[in-house]
């Protein structure tokens, strides 16, 4: 059975102290929850969670929804989005399972990356790492105004923003993320094109915004 | 915030939702909930009028037609009725701020998990729907449902000769549902119920094309492997009635054996979505085909965990002949020769006929404790319960069947009942020209004889049969009330009329 890997990677700097990290905390939670009670995301996937504020650290490896905790998160210090990227992709180089002639390996990891600020860090050598390796679905959320969406953008082409970084935002975006987990039937596609992108995703709330 | 949306629908009826602003989101539609839950209210999320006139109306005559002659098509012939509960049909069409929705019924209780999932709900699945895929795979059916949830094997096959009947009588109408799926088909293998929903996603052949692929594990071969091409190529496979086929085979198989029939260990290319692509589509292979042994499951690659309390995933302890010889030559058919070519596909008709063969076959199985509690004799020297392993014991009838043909001679059916204590006759064991289906009176639906073991003798007790007649013992009539012993070689011709039965009994002995 492939296994779809879903890396959340979390921006746990100062600035996300209070509302917006208790609000991220419940959004894990209930997307967890949710997610459960999807017989299709409850048998395939599979969840990480990796913070990042002056460092980078990953909590929760790639576990069975299951047995998923959702870990302590406390909010602190800087932005280092680039080794964010880096962690990611070292972690997913070792925890996925790539097909072999004889072993059938996991689908391409989806990620999805929250952050309030500006990275702190060199995000460009973390950037390198990410792009050295396949990813499927790559969602960047800039949560509130304070982020340069441009940045993110080099990371990904699914960018969508948050206006602010209130709990019913956050609350939001994590159930848009669990309905892009579970798959649903497969739209009819014009030939030749890869399906790919937002179309590829539930269509968003109305507090997430997609920024082109 | 909350408000309650009033309309009047094409029908000219009143049709009322619940606006809280959160809707269920389908994959095409939001959903809305009728004030009293009697009904819903699903809009198509990507239709607007105002933004795409032609769509938007293209649409609607779709679904104009679906609520109205599609539908009485079906419900307005005789025995009607009988669909109310099998296909979860639209009935009516709305207009609100440029989007269109259809207004059908709430799904019947029986249809929402009332235990849920083992070790107290631990998923928290109490009061959810009971989607199909819930049943359907080894790990959520040994891991995570609750033993109360799970039916047993007696009850798997009623749910499946509900879904062939729901699917017969769409394809006799010329319809296609094009999104077969568990997902579009709620099951309660409590009671052996199933429903067909998603009903709007109907397909006219040549007249409104489908606007879905299909869901994954379901779509046929040749829509997968021609998904490449411009929707307008006439090389392009589209859903229709024979891809409603394949999946219809790929859902009876997944319930009654609770794993997937391509899914095996073959690998076709590294990259997992090429690998998907091929191993569904062009390339795929049954994995218990015969002699193409090459897509055989790897049990390495299974959880020891999803192998307990019954082996699902394990093709060799476990193999699809313990389906019984109707429906593993369906299978043949379905994912052999008909796997690559959609002409040689077994029809809903055909699943439905072999399902109630079927049933005519299983047995109680003897060990109190079985998880499946019913398995289809196979008939051997030595039978046994395929999934706990425990052996029949004791002297077991079967009742060949046997029909006049024109010359007057009584020929072999190739349909057999398995005996037990409390099995019934029913009228079509009595007569070929009675068929079980929707257009029985439900006085024909009741038992016309039955067996019992008693004093360690077989016995049949005549209910309701006006012409019994014991062959073997000089044509002797026995009449209704009265009842006569099965023994070895017994003759009994059930009805004197056209088209009535014998049968010759073989007692089966295992000591």
């Amino acid at each position: 059975m492939r296994r779809l890997p879903v890396y959340l990677l979390l921006d746990t700097s100062g600035s996300m102290m209070g509302e917006p990290i208790e609000a991220v905390k419940n959004g894990v939670q209930t997307m967890v929850s949710a997610l459960r009670q999807d017989p299709y995301a409850l048998e395939t996937a599979f969840l990480s969670i990796i913070t990042f504020n002056s460092t980078a650290n990953q909590p929760v490896p790639l576990t069975e929804l299951t047995s998923f905790q959702t870990p302590p998160i406390e909010a602190s210090g800087t932005t280092s989005l680039g080794a964010a990227l880096s962690l990611l992709a070292q972690r997913a180089e070792s925890e996925v399972n790539k097909t072999t002639a004889e072993q059938k390996g996991d689908w391409k990891p989806i990620v999805f990356i929250m952050t309030d600020g500006m990275p702190t860090d060199d995000w460009q050598k973390g950037l390198n790492d990410f792009q050295k390796q396949k990813w499927g679905m790559v969602v960047a959320c800039a949560a509130g105004q304070a982020v340069d969406t441009s940045i993110l953008k080099q990371i990904t082409e699914v960018v969508v923003q948050l206006d602010t970084a209130d709990s019913s935002s956050f609350k939001a975006f994590f159930k848009w993320v669990s309905a892009s987990i579970s798959t649903s039937s497969a739209k009819i596609e014009e030939g030749g094109k890869e399906v790919g992108g937002l179309n590829e995703l539930p269509p968003p709330p109305p507090e997430v915004n997609v920024v082109v | 915030m909350t408000k309650t949306i009033k309309l009047v629908g094409i029908s000219g009826n009143t049709i009322e939702f619940v606006d809280n602003g959160d809707p269920m989101q389908g994959g095409m539609k939001d959903v809305y909930f009728s004030p009293d839950k009697s009904y819903v209210v699903a809009f198509f999320r990507d239709y607007d009028f105002n933004k795409n006139k032609q769509e938007y109306n293209n649409l609607k005559d779709r679904m104009l037609e679906i609520v109205t002659t599609k539908k009485d098509g079906v419900f307005k012939q005789e025995g009607g009725s009988y669909w109310t509960d099998l296909l979860c049909w639209p009935y009516d069409l709305v207009e609100h701020n440029g989007k269109l929705g259809i207004a059908v019924p709430a799904y019947a209780k029986h249809f929402f998990f009332s235990v849920g999932s083992r070790n107290n709900d631990f998923l928290g699945i109490k009061g959810k729907e009971k989607e199909g895929k819930w049943f359907a795979s080894p790990f959520h059916f040994n891991k995570n449902l609750d033993p109360h949830e799970k039916g047993d094997w007696y009850k798997f096959i009623l749910v499946c000769l509900h879904i062939a009947r729901a699917t017969r009588r769409l394809h006799s109408a010329g319809l296609a549902h094009s999104d077969l799926s568990y997902k579009n088909v709620l099951v309660d293998p409590t009671s052996g119920k199933a429903a067909v929903i998603d009903l709007d996603g109907l397909v006219v052949p040549g007249k409104f094309p489908p606007d879905v692929m299909g869901t994954p594990d379901f779509i046929a071969p040749e829509v997968l492997s021609t998904k490449h091409l411009p929707k307008t190529d006439t090389n392009r496979k589209h859903p229709n009635i024979q891809t409603d086929r394949h999946a219809l085979a790929v859902m009876i198989y997944m319930y009654l054996l609770h794993r997937h029939p391509l899914r095996g260990g073959k690998i076709h290319d590294v990259d997992p979505v090429k690998d998907e692509e091929l191993s569904m589509g062009s390339k795929s292979v049954f994995i218990e085909h015969p002699t193409d042994k090459s897509n055989r499951p790897k049990m390495a690659d299974v959880k020891p965990s999803h192998l307990t309390p019954t082996p699902w995933p394990d093709v060799s302890k476990l193999p699809y002949n313990l389906c019984g010889p109707y429906l593993q030559s369906l299978f043949n058919q379905a994912f052999i020769d008909g796997l690559h070519n959609p002409s040689s596909r077994p029809s809903a008709g055909d699943w439905e006929h072999a399902l109630i063969k079927t049933i005519d076959l299983i047995q109680p199985c003897q060990n109190k404790s079985c998880e499946m509690k019913w398995y289809v004799f196979d008939n051997n020297t030595k039978p046994k319960c395929p999934f706990c392993g425990t052996s029949y014991k004791g002297q077991l009838p079967v009742l060949n069947f046997y029909v006049k043909t024109p010359a007057g001679k009584f020929s072999y059916e190739n349909h057999r009942l398995m005996v037990y204590s409390g099995q019934n006759i029913y009228q079509w064991h009595v007569n070929k020209n009675i068929l079980p289906n929707e257009r029985l009176a439900p006085e024909t639906k009741k038992p016309v004889a039955d067996f019992h073991f008693h004093n360690n003798k077989w016995i049949l007790i005549n209910r309701k049969l006006s012409s019994l007649i014991d062959v073997s013992d000089s044509n002797k009539e026995i009449p209704i009330g009265s009842s006569i012993e099965i023994t070895d070689g017994k003759q009994i011709l059930l009805s004197k009329e056209e088209g009535g039965r014998l049968i010759i009994v073989q007692l089966v002995n295992n000591q």
